[in-house]
């Protein structure tokens, strides 16, 4: 069974570009559209993968992280940042913060999903390549 | 008990015993000096009102007055509130009763008045002229604290009127809270006279005949005049500096404020350009990957017609973001050992696809395969990065060699990095506008779209910031050659 992915994110175009992608590749995107959304979702779900962006309503990726690792069924997911905050510094705060991973938008589509995948145990990695 | 009529003698009468101790005390001696009989007797008078300076004089005093039966003097004595006068003193030997000791009679007359004035004149004659020329506010001030002399400057930044502050206390000059204080700093003044320099010590404030204050640096530096100690004190009105400081700091704040609320700014704008950017590079790219389904020919092309330019932009959003960096001064150099050879053998590796793809022959020449040398990694890459893509795009055919070298000069290590193409050259009207932003050259209006116009100009502000130079020579129609040159701290 592939991973599922739960995708946190407020700005739709943004959201639906990592939604398809990852359905492309065949994964299962789980999206939510603020911080809240995804926390309740994540402690529903259980997603192999959490991606988050930083600047959301409700709750922001910090505010994801901490209660996130402070969770004992969830303190072991995988926790990427992608955000549009891209000055200097703010990488190594992202990590410091506690993500798994820090990337900077715009993404790149021909990359990305297997960026997100090597933050997944090979046995959850889809094997067929997109649209497959 | 004393006759009524010697009560209102105004002298001071004081009987001391030949080692200087009070023994008697007049109501005219309680009068002029403060101190009630029984406070004064019992006392050395040295310890009364002798001020430090003139212990000695008050030795050779009783001395005299014991060795010749009487005698005439003139000196300052230190009243119980701290002020001093001068006094005009008969001293009498007079038998006593104790056959073990002799008594002295003092009869203590305050002469301050006439003295002032009588000093006043006589520096006047001498330094009136001298005081004038002077852009600051100078008065001279005797022992007692009166002012002998004050120049007109002094007079007009007081408010005072022409001879007004003559004979008067100095204190007047000073607000109510400040005068105990001055009176004390003055008497230990003249016991160990020097020169202050303007500006040292507290803030210091005057006080205006019409009783408002204002900021003053005062220098004082004693003068002694024949047999007359005074005091001479430059006064300086500072209320302009003053408000010019506060200005500045005000200004300073407000600088600060204004610098937090542009990156803000900064950093707001970035996320707000790169949020659609990721959009349309995404799009383009999941199009251009076929996932929603087979493209023809044409459609293939303009799509990446479409991504070129959103990556043109995202370069262009970046560089601009940079450059507002360096000009906030927010650009962190982290100074260390780095080891620049491999930095070259990096960018040329990354860029390598690039020339081959254009084939153009991309060489190195480093000294040997390490080469420490003290600079920031970050921007030295990125210095290379732009020269060596800068001559990759606008050379069509033959090479581009990157050469590293050490010298020294004036026992300093230095470091130089050149990048020579076999390009078009620059022609001489572009060669002076060559760094500054958005000024392409003609070679290069034909590769507008791969550049943000940009480049050159961040990696001279970068070199600048390493404490370095940025240099081309060109032959316009056979190439250029950019030089970058370090100098280790």
């Amino acid at each position: 069974m592939s991973a599922t992915i739960l995708i946190a994110e407020d700005h739709p175009a943004s959201l639906e570009l990592m939604r398809y992608l990852l359905a492309a590749h065949g994964y299962r995107p789980l999206i939510a559209v603020d911080g809240e959304a995804a926390l309740e979702l994540a402690r529903r779900e259980h997603p192999d993968l959490i991606i988050c962006d930083l600047q959301m309503p409700t709750v922001d990726g910090y505010g994801i992280v901490t209660q996130v690792r402070a969770d004992p069924r969830l303190r072991h997911t995988p926790l990427i940042a992608v955000t549009a905050f891209s000055m200097q510094g703010d990488r190594e705060h992202v990590l410091r913060s506690g993500f798994d991973g820090y990337f900077s938008k715009p993404i790149e589509p021909e990359t990305f999903v297997r960026q997100m995948e090597s933050f997944l145990p090979p046995a959850l990695r889809t094997r067929r390549g997109p649209g497959a | 008990m004393p006759a009524p009529w010697m009560a209102a003698i105004p002298d001071a009468l004081v009987m001391i015993d030949a080692a200087g101790v009070v023994r008697d005390w007049s109501l005219g001696a309680e009068r002029m000096y403060g101190y009630a009989h029984d406070e004064a007797v019992g006392v050395p008078l040295g310890e009364l009102i002798v001020p430090a300076q003139r212990l000695d004089e008050q030795r050779r005093l009783i001395a005299q007055t014991l060795q010749r039966g009487a005698g005439i003097f003139e000196t300052l004595r230190r009243c119980k509130d701290g002020s001093m006068i001068h006094v005009d003193i008969s001293s009498t030997v007079v038998p006593s009763d104790a056959a073990d000791a002799m008594r002295l009679v003092l009869s203590e007359k305050d002469v301050t008045g006439l003295k002032v004035l009588r000093d006043a004149r006589s520096l006047d004659a001498r330094y009136r002229e001298l005081l004038e020329s002077t852009p600051d506010g100078i008065v001279m001030v005797a022992e007692t604290g009166h002012i002998l002399i004050a120049n007109s400057q002094a007079e007009r930044l007081f408010g005072y009127g022409p001879d007004e502050l003559l004979a008067r206390p100095v204190e007047m000059l000073l607000p109510e809270r400040l005068r105990g204080a001055h009176r004390g700093h003055r008497s230990r003044y003249f016991s160990l006279p020097r020169t202050r320099a303007m500006g040292v010590g507290l803030e210091l404030f005057g006080l205006r005949k019409d009783g408002s204050e204002f900021p003053v640096e005062i220098s004082l530096s004693p003068l002694r005049t024949e047999e007359l100690p005074v005091v001479m004190s430059a006064i300086r009105d500072v209320s302009e500096r003053k408000r010019f400081e506060q200005a500045l700091q005000d200004k300073n704040v407000e600088l600060e404020n204004a610098n937090r609320a542009k990156d803000r700014f900064l950093a707001s704008m970035s996320h707000e350009l790169r949020t659609p950017l990721n959009a349309v590079i995404g799009f383009t790219g999941t199009l251009l990957m076929k996932l929603p389904g087979e493209l023809n020919a044409e459609q293939a092309r303009q799509l990446e017609i479409v991504r070129s330019n959103a990556r043109q932009l995202l370069a262009l959003i970046n560089d601009l973001l940079h450059l507002a960096r360096i000009e906030a001064g927010k650009v962190e150099l982290q100074l260390q050992p780095t080891d620049c050879a491999a930095l070259v053998a990096e960018v040329v590796a990354t860029l390598r696809p690039q020339a081959e793809a254009r084939q153009l022959d991309l060489s190195v020449r480093i000294p040997r395969p390490s080469l420490m040398f003290r600079t920031d990694a970050r921007a030295f890459s990125q210095i290379v990065l732009n020269l060596t893509s800068n001559a990759i795009k606008f050379t069509e055919r033959g090479s581009v060699c990157l050469q590293l070298s050490e010298t020294e000069a004036d026992g300093r290590r230095q470091l130089a990095l050149s990048v020579t193409d076999s390009g078009p050259g620059i022609c001489q009207q572009d060669m002076a506008a060559l760094f500054e932003p958005f000024m392409q050259g003609q070679a290069s209006r034909r590769n507008r779209e791969d550049g943000t116009g940009l480049g050159l100009h961040l990696s001279r502000k970068l070199a600048e910031l390493l404490g370095g130079s940025l240099t081309c020579h060109s032959v316009f129609g056979s190439g250029s050659v950019f030089t970058l040159r370090l100098t280790e701290a």
